[in-house]
């Protein structure tokens, strides 16, 4: 498994299949969408919730990779593209508003993520913190920027259960669910989602970089996911640049 | 519920489904699953939730797969309950921990510890992950039909694969060494990602829930055959009940 030639056990790629910028999606079905935005882009393995392309962007091969919903199955995703060659991560996806007044299709630039779920814990204790890396975050933000679309910075809620957050209510925990969003609009988390913590926490242990954009339901109608794929992939462009830039320092 | 008045996730409306649903965690896995029901068809694939639908004994019966975790595992037990499911069987593979179990053996799940994420979400962790007991003596029955060598037992289910395979290479290395241990002296058999919460959550909702395993250990795993018609085996043996049930 740890032999890098071979296929990594659940996602099925090697070295050479991905190229060190990787998007994640939590979708399997929406990698082909995003893939349309690389140039070149062909489909290279797909295996359980794992579909993952690669093309190019400036002349820089760039991969799409889906981690299925949850932090346990991000975190094998992000194990077994590391042993294969990628070091830099930006998950992509959708997630609830956490403030009110946040308008549906807003974008979410994260920060660091609350570990409310199961996965990080096997990795670090939970004290550690889960941040994003700060060239990724600068990144998107300027993509964002540029685009002229509205966006904010903050933290992510990573949670393990989509409908303890939805319909706390009849959960057997329902005091605690609710106490614990109100802490985490007190505290100011933006957004909730499933997997930005695993991402930063593994990304950590294993020296490589990892952020997010998130396109979050709040209020009104949800629109389309293109201004959010074609930020993500604008803020892979400047991460290159950028790359690019430090390497000839 | 979507406008399309189908569930979120799982893409299934009432009817797709029978109330008798087999769950593997690999989507690739439904197919060859389905392939042993009488005139199977694909119902629904979206994101790591894949559905066939067939016949067993003339019942309906499904086939849903939950990704890997409980995280995804929770939603598709979740909105099959709401389309009409009321019996769950998970199957799949898992790792054994008892030091003396060949690969290929079969582990049938009494109960789960619930070492992830999602059931705290529903319950505190406290409450015990049980499965059905009618639903864990059809697939008794099954095994000793099938005859494939099996025991009966305890599950971990875990939030991390990786945690597993490289406790050493982990921050929390002594924490996870220490916690399989104490599996181990347990005597929980098998190690693997979806039972605790599939179990807790079907306590909740008043659903039946049992799982059969192939564990890997001693040797290679040579085919999954053995577990997919142990599996198929345990359905037929619950339908039977049921319909024996319904009798009396």
């Amino acid at each position: 498994m740890s032999n890098t030639d071979a296929k990594q056990y659940h996602i099925q790629l090697q070295k050479g299949d991905v190229g060190r910028y990787v998007l994640l999606p939590g979708d399997p079905g929406r990698c082909e969408v995003i893939a349309r935005h690389l140039e070149g882009a062909v489909h290279v393995a797909t295996n359980r919730e794992y579909v993952t392309y690669t093309g190019f962007l400036d002349g820089v091969k760039v991969s799409v990779t889906s981690t299925g919903i949850g932090c346990p199955s991000s975190a094998i995703a992000l194990e077994e593209l590391v042993r294969v060659g990628a070091d830099t991560f930006i998950r992509v996806g959708t997630s609830g508003a956490i403030q009110p007044g946040t308008k549906s299709g807003d974008l979410a630039i994260v920060t660091g993520a609350i570990r409310d779920e199961g996965t990080s814990i096997h990795y670090l204790p939970i004290a550690f913190p889960a941040l994003a890396d700060m060239e990724i975050v600068a990144a998107l933000r300027s993509a964002a920027q540029k685009a002229g679309l509205p966006h904010a910075l903050g933290i992510s809620q990573s949670k393990d259960s989509f409908y303890g957050e939805v319909e706390p209510e009849r959960s057997g925990v329902t005091t605690r669910l609710l106490d614990r969003w109100h802490a985490w609009q007190v505290g100011g988390a933006i957004c909730s989602e499933m997997e930005a913590a695993a991402l930063f926490i593994v990304a950590s242990t294993l020296k490589v970089r990892a952020g997010g954009i998130m396109a979050m339901h709040g209020e009104g109608p949800f629109g389309s996911l293109e201004p959010l794929i074609e930020t993500a992939i604008s803020g892979v462009r400047e991460l290159i640049k950028a790359d690019q830039l430090s390497r000839e320092l | 519920m979507e406008a399309n008045g189908k569930q979120y996730h799982v893409q299934l409306a009432p009817g797709d489904v029978g109330r008798y649903v087999l769950l593997p965690g690999d989507p690739g896995r439904c197919a060859p699953i389905a392939a042993l029901f009488d005139d199977a068809k694909l119902v629904a694939s979206n994101r790591e939730y894949v559905t066939y639908t067939g016949y067993l004994d003339g019942e309906k019966v499904s086939v849903t797969s939950t990704g890997i975790g409980c995280p995804s595992a929770a939603i598709a037990v979740e909105e099959l309950a709401i389309v009409g499911a009321d019996t769950f069987i998970r199957v799949g593979t898992s790792g054994a921990i008892q030091k003396d179990i060949v690969s290929g053996e079969l582990a049938i799940i009494s109960g789960a510890i619930r070492d992830e994420g999602t059931s705290i979400h529903y319950m505190p962790i406290e409450f015990p992950a049980v499965a059905d007991l009618d639903l864990t003596q059809a697939l008794q029955r099954a095994a000793k039909k099938t005859g494939v060598k099996f025991r009966t037992g305890i599950t971990q289910s875990k939030d991390s694969f990786y945690g597993q395979h490289e406790p050493e290479r982990m921050g929390v290395a002594r924490n996870l060494q220490d916690r399989w241990k104490a599996w181990e002296i347990g005597g929980a058999i098998c190690s693997e990602m979806e039972a605790s919460a599939i179990f807790v959550i079907s306590s909740m909702l008043r659903k039946r829930a049992g799982g059969i395993m192939m564990m890997h250990g001693i040797g290679p795993v040579i085919s999954l055959d053995p577990l997919l018609e142990t599996a198929i085996q345990g359905l037929r043996e619950i339908i039977a009940f049921d319909r024996s049930a319904v009798k009396i």
